[in-house]
């Protein structure tokens, strides 16, 4: 099982978003797959089904591993689309050492392979710290939402700090890079981020598909669905096809190395 | 575009994704990985001047010791090796709030850790390595791993050889009880009892 964390320094880039219609592009092609929210705030399940208030989940197991996870993953409607709510408990940050929560979450991220999943979408908190930062440093792969605007591109160089930081803890971290959303082509500001953000980033950190600015997100968000789901949402799912297709290409073993050779 | 170079500083920029873009070496080779380890995190060698992150308020257990204050009596000295190496691993949880600790020997094998995930082991060896200086005597190295999570990794001469002792701590250690605590080792570590 390939664990991918969505994760961003900035808050409000589209993580949950983008977690959310990822894991269903997935899914839809037939990928086993398990969306995970590790945001105490907890909107992937909070979107996904209406309970989730109540739903038991993530941190319920960091704090007690000895839950079966069973009890925490919730099946959807489609088979091979599961997730994970992020739970009641949320003192996470009060915890003891560091070293016992990477465990768990590492135990955690073993539970969840044993019981057949293909791939684990994370969707963490902002920032790179705390429960993200131990999220980060047991996943296999890590994707950066960015806002295509000015100032959320001044925050970059932070961000590849921190991921550097990260990498030192787990080596075997693969950088699928960064992820441009809330794109409006027709605006000169968003178009001059994007170009920028290309400029300066080497191209293997940048996703070739971007994610457009779409009033139909924060629609079926408010109705608890992937944009997909939608009706007339199957031209922004196609985004998420590409995006899809591309996190496949880039996890191909040997994609890195031959960056590296490059 | 080139307002955001005025603010950006490319080249850093471009240094930093190459960088993640690497495939980091295998963890088991320590040279590599310290050097990443290094640059990255390195807050700095103590006394020198580059001021770790004061430690937050009234939480950092460290606060109680003023300088030059002697904390509670250091592990005694007396019993087999690993369990007076167990009494120094809590007595630096008791004073310094260390949530993990090990001990490497000076081939950078590991003699003790008490379940902190093995690759602290690793940055522990080579930020070791990477501050000897030649000619100066080894200083201690911490690292800021996240909010108030430190590793502090310190070089202590001892009666067994020079021992790397590696401890993850809400704040940095300062340099009165960097002493304390390379004494309180070599005490633990010294084959006499006291
Ligand atoms: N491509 C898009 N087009 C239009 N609206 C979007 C798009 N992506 C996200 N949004 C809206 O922007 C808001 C923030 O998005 P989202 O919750 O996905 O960000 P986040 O990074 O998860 O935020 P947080 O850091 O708070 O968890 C939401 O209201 C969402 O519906
Ligand atoms: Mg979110």
């Amino acid at each position: 099982m390939i664990n991918l964390a969505v994760s961003s320094q900035k808050g409000g880039v589209g993580k949950t978003t983008v977690s959310i219609n990822l894991a269903h592009a997935f899914a839809r092609a037939g990928v086993r797959t398990l969306l995970v929210d590790t945001d105490p705030q907890g909107s992937v399940g909070l979107s996904l089904t209406r309970q989730s208030r109540l739903l038991s989940g993530f941190y319920d197991f960091l704090q007690d591993p000895g839950i079966p996870l069973d009890r925490l993953i919730v099946p959807t409607r489609m088979e091979t689309l599961a997730l994970v709510a992020s739970g009641q408990a949320s003192d996470y940050e009060a915890g003891g050492g560091m070293g016992a929560h990477l465990a768990r979450v590492r135990a955690f991220l073993r539970g969840a392979a044993a019981r057949g999943f293909d791939i684990c979408i994370i969707d963490t908190a902002a920032g790179l710290f705390g429960a993200t930062g131990d999220v980060i440093a047991s996943s296999d792969a890590i994707m950066i939402p960015q806002q295509a605007e000015p100032l959320g591109i001044r925050s970059v160089p932070k961000l590849l700090e921190g991921l550097n930081r990260l990498r030192i803890m787990n080596p075997r971290l693969t950088v699928l890079g960064v992820c441009l959303t809330m794109v409006q082509h027709e605006l000169a500001e968003s178009a001059q981020a994007a170009a920028a953000l290309r400029q300066l980033l080497p191209a293997e950190m940048l996703f070739q598909t971007q994610v457009p600015r779409d009033p139909l997100f924060v629609r079926a968000s408010a109705r608890g669905l992937p944009v997909g789901a939608l009706e007339g949402g199957a031209g922004v799912q196609a985004v998420f096809d590409s995006l899809r297709a591309e996190i496949e290409v880039k996890l191909q073993p040997g994609a890195s190395s031959r960056a590296n050779a490059g | 575009m080139d307002p955001l170079r005025s603010w950006l500083d490319a080249g850093e920029v471009q240094r930093l994704a190459a960088r993640l873009i690497e495939s980091v070496s295998d963890p088991a080779a320590p040279a590599t990985m310290g050097e990443a380890g290094f640059d990255e995190g390195f807050v700095g060698f103590t006394g020198e001047g580059s001021a770790p992150a004061a430690p937050g308020p009234a939480a950092s257990p460290l606060e109680r010791h003023e300088p030059g204050h002697p904390v509670s009596a250091p592990p005694s000295a007396s019993g087999p090796f690993l369990e007076k190496i167990r009494c120094f691993r809590d007595w630096m949880g008791r004073e310094f709030a260390a949530a993990g600790v090990f001990i490497l020997d000076r081939e950078g094998a590991v003699i003790f850790h008490d379940g902190l995930d093995e690759r602290f082991h690793v940055l522990a060896r080579s930020l070791a390595l990477a501050s000897r200086r030649p000619g100066a005597s080894t200083g201690n190295v911490h690292l800021k791993i996240g909010a108030r999570i430190i590793l502090e990794v310190i070089p202590v001469e001892t009666a067994c050889g020079c021992l790397v002792l590696g401890a993850v701590v809400p704040a940095s250690l300062p340099p009165e009880s960097v002493r304390t605590v390379r004494e309180a080792l070599a005490a633990s570590a010294s084959p006499a009892s006291r």
